[in-house]
């Protein structure tokens, strides 16, 4: 199949136009806008389905790629280069990848037409949605780390707008004012290490940094005392930890989740915080030349542990799964360190899944509970309860998505947790480093499951706790567009779709036998196999032809392992499966004595551990820290320097200095104005022609013919003159 | 006899009809003076024709001349006739009517 630019590109402009046409329209139409949306999102995932077709199943290769390019701008003078190409990169990644984001948006384009419904700003919501998805697919496309970094900040800014899209509510005003600064913060750091890069091999495209990696480019660079591909690494890292909330930049997911609830779907939990994720799994390479991956190791263990923990808590139906969200973030970003590239893809695929379908099922749970006297929708777990008979669909879907996440077999979360937790104990086996990271992921998976089977309990199970609401609460309708999203998503929590089998033997035959395509086709990337790669424009063909790689292959020695460690991954792998299939039935069973059973009562033990419980409600006491210390302490001080500095030293000598500067250039200007062109200029100019041209041309042109006829002669006779004597 | 004398002939025609156009103030005797020109710049054809050349354009020309000279002698009195009819005098001085100070 050959692609071109006309079969690549509409999977990103179709949202984009229906943005831009959208906006337009919004104020005359919302029904119109939200057609456009929806059907615009729609088709786009129709294209990004063939790419996926074509890449997954049809080419069998893990090193299948299309690369093209036009080059945006060139400023290059002599002797510096500087040409900036933008261009699209899609290899097995990117068309999973696009996939899920247009599939996942498609289902909640579907979901929002029935959840916003009674909203008065119906068609603006879906305008945003439009753009944040055509971001995303930009993001996802892109081939530089340039164009990457516009799309992520069109989508901070969309988050922005969305977490406060009910901006008349104070706190959603803060909410998206936290959200779009704290992001900000490891925003700035990336575009650091972009431009630390760009120093030095002058090119942020993927494919140039990874054959610089191989050429050794990065080898004995120095920056600020540390190794340059250390600080790029760095810095790219702390661009993920903003956008995908890991420690310390989480504080800003819980509160995203004062925007509607499907916009929490798709850009709090499926699509966006995955952008910081994907961007890791890219630079890759890079951050394992840094040498920064037991680092990113342990923070994305602290972060699945804490966040886990704070969910523990939690009472809104919504901040557990936005803790849940973070946490799980976490898995990925372990799974980045541990160099589980393949684990952490597959989680960050499958739970865009489980967590889109959740929020969804939030969603419909809440939009289902009203408070009469407040005439608002109810989120509070503590006032829900036996809704498993009101809602069966939603019921289904949530439980089949709780049982992915919590990691219980043949479904998704454990194929992919499992994997990420069997990675990180063979690393912990050869670097003792690891060993954190790998016990915080495994307690955290035991926590998982206890606080979200405590939320299903609470929510569905047991006796109505809250008479009123209960009563009022509508029995489920059976609205096409509120069901079918939530029963399609919860049918890709089946681990089946992702291994392949339960066995873990795949759909992908090749060679006769069949193999685990997740595994086989999503590969890190090896630099040195671009080494060869020759810059080529957009109008020729693909940059590398399909390539049928031999069956061996295909094997694990693409890990470089031999027999010897091989056997070992292989045990590490069981003995975490076993482990983890422990911790979590250990904490299912607890949730399930506590809240169905009643063995123990929950507020016992909150009584007995007071201190704790308390440092968990206030999170860490993480948002204390930063607006008490943080803020109040370093930032506003600095802040008053600054300001000390601007209106004490800056605006009296620099702005009122200039003034005086101005004032005496007004009268040096004035005085030139009054004498040299008044006076001089036009005055003088008047007079050479009122007395002096005009008396003298009077004199000269009186129509004296016999006097034209001396000038003339004697000028005839002056030019024969002197031609003779020339 | 050789080319002097009839140069210098035809100097002499060329500068009195200069000083005639220069210093006479009727219109007429200016014509007058351009015919001696023309005659002047004639004869200076016809004799380097003759002393310098082997073949007769010079005598062409100044057969051309002849013309011309007739011509503008035509042209010219009639603007001469038509002067006199407008202001009664044929003096040149009259002729500055373009002038704002008449």
């Amino acid at each position: 199949m050959e692609y071109t630019i006309f079969t690549i590109l509409p999977i990103f402009l179709l949202p984009f136009l229906a943005f831009v046409l959208g906006s337009f329209i919004v104020k005359r139409s919302e029904k119109l806008a939200m057609a456009i949306s929806t059907v615009s999102i729609f088709v786009s995932f129709l294209f990004s389905a063939k790419i996926f077709s074509d890449f997954i199943f049809s080419q069998f290769s893990k090193d299948y790629y299309i690369h093209k390019y036009f080059n945006w701008f060139d400023l290059s003078s002599q002797g510096l280069e500087f040409s900036v190409d933008l261009g699209i990169y899609i290899d097995n990644m990117a068309a999973v990848m696009l996939l899920m984001v247009t599939g996942v948006a498609t289902l909640i384009h579907v979901f929002s037409i029935w959840y916003m419904a009674d909203d008065k700003k119906y068609g603006k919501f879906f305008v945003y949605l439009s753009l944040f998805t055509s971001a995303m697919i930009g993001l996802v496309l892109s081939d530089n780390l340039l164009s990457l970094f516009i799309f992520w900040e069109i989508m901070g800014f969309c988050s922005y707008s969305l977490i406060g899209f009910y901006h008349e509510k104070e706190k959603a005003g803060e909410a998206s004012l936290k959200a779009f600064m704290t992001t900000r913060v490891g925003d700035v750091i990336f575009l650091l290490g972009i431009v630390a890069i760009w120093g030095v091999i002058g090119t942020v495209n993927y494919v140039d940094i990874y054959s610089a990696i191989a050429n050794g480019v990065f080898e004995g660079k120095m920056v600020l005392g540390i190794s340059l591909a250390t600080f790029a690494g760095f810095c790219i890292f702390a661009g993920t930890v903003g956008k995908s909330a890991q420690f310390p930049l989480q504080v800003w997911l819980p509160d995203a989740m004062m925007g509607p609830t499907p916009c929490s779907a798709l850009i709090h939990a499926a699509t966006m915080v995955a952008a910081g994720v994907y961007l890791s799994l890219r630079m890759y390479p890079l951050m394992e030349l840094g040498g920064i991956t037991p680092f990113i190791a342990c923070v994305g263990g602290l972060t699945a542990f804490g966040a886990a923990t704070i969910a523990l808590v939690q009472t809104d139906l919504k901040a557990v799964l936005a803790y849940s969200t973070i946490s799980q973030l976490g898995y990925m970003v372990l799974g980045v360190g541990v160099g589980a590239y393949n684990a952490a893809f597959m989680h960050l695929i499958t739970h865009a899944i489980f967590k889109a379908c959740l929020f969804l099922s939030a969603g419909s749970v809440i939009h289902s509970l009203h408070d009469h006297q407040t005439h608002d929708h109810v989120q509070e777990m503590p006032r829900m309860g036996g809704l498993k008979t009101k809602l069966p669909l939603t019921f289904l879907a949530m439980m089949a998505c709780t049982l992915a996440i919590s990691g219980v077999p043949l479904f998704s979360g454990f194929v992919s947790k499992d994997r990420i937790l069997g990675d990180a104990l063979y690393m912990a086996m050869t670097n003792k480093v690891y060993w954190v990271a790998y016990l915080l992921g495994a307690l955290g998976a035991g926590l998982t499951a206890f606080y979200m089977f405590r939320m299903m309990f609470l929510t569905f199970f047991g006796a109505p706790r809250d008479e009123d609401v209960y009563k009022h609460c509508h029995k489920e309708s059976l609205k096409w567009n509120r069901n079918v999203p939530l029963l399609l998503l919860s049918i890709f929590t089946l681990g089946i779709f992702f291994s392949g089998s339960p066995s873990g033997q795949g759909i992908v035959k090749f060679g006769g036998e069949k193999y685990e395509w997740f595994k086989v086709l999503m590969v890190k990337p090896i630099p040195k196999n671009f080494t060869t790669y020759s810059k080529e424009k957009l109008s020729t063909q693909d940059n590398r032809d399909k390539i049928l790689w031999p069956k061996s292959s295909y094997e694990s020695h693409d890990y470089g392992l031999n027999e010897e460690d091989e056997h070992r991954l292989h045990t590490a792998h069981i003995i975490s499966a076993i482990a983890s299939v422990v911790i979590a039935s250990i904490g299912i069973l607890i949730a399930f004595l506590m809240y169905i059973r009643q063995s123990f009562s929950s507020e016992r033990i909150i009584s007995r551990a007071a201190k704790f419980y308390k440092i968990l409600v206030n999170k860490y006491y993480m948002d204390h820290f930063y607006i008490k210390i943080v803020i109040r302490r370093g930032l506003l001080k600095f802040n008053r320097l600054l300001a000390n500095f601007d209106l004490g030293i800056y605006d009296r000598y620099a702005i009122d200095g200039w003034e005086h500067i101005s004032r005496y250039c007004y009268r040096i200007a004035d005085f030139f104005d009054r004498y040299a062109v008044d006076k001089i200029g036009v005055d003088g100019f008047g007079f050479v022609i009122k007395d002096v041209l005009n008396k003298g041309l009077r004199f000269l042109l009186a129509g004296k013919v016999q006097f034209y006829f001396i000038v003339l002669f004697l000028v005839l006779a002056f030019y024969m003159f002197r031609i003779s004597t020339a | 006899m050789g080319l002097a004398p009839y140069l210098i002939i035809s100097m002499i025609l060329f500068i009195l009809g200069i000083v005639v156009m220069m210093a006479r103030k009727n219109i007429i005797a200016i014509l007058l003076g351009i015919e001696l020109i023309l005659n002047a710049s004639a004869l200076n054809f016809v004799a380097y024709s003759r002393f310098l050349t082997n073949n007769i354009d010079g005598h062409i020309f100044s057969l051309f001349i002849i013309v011309v000279a007739a011509a503008e002698a035509a042209v010219g009195l009639a603007i001469v006739i038509r002067f006199f009819q407008v202001r009664k005098s044929i003096h040149i001085d009259e002729a500055v009517w373009l002038n704002d100070e008449v």
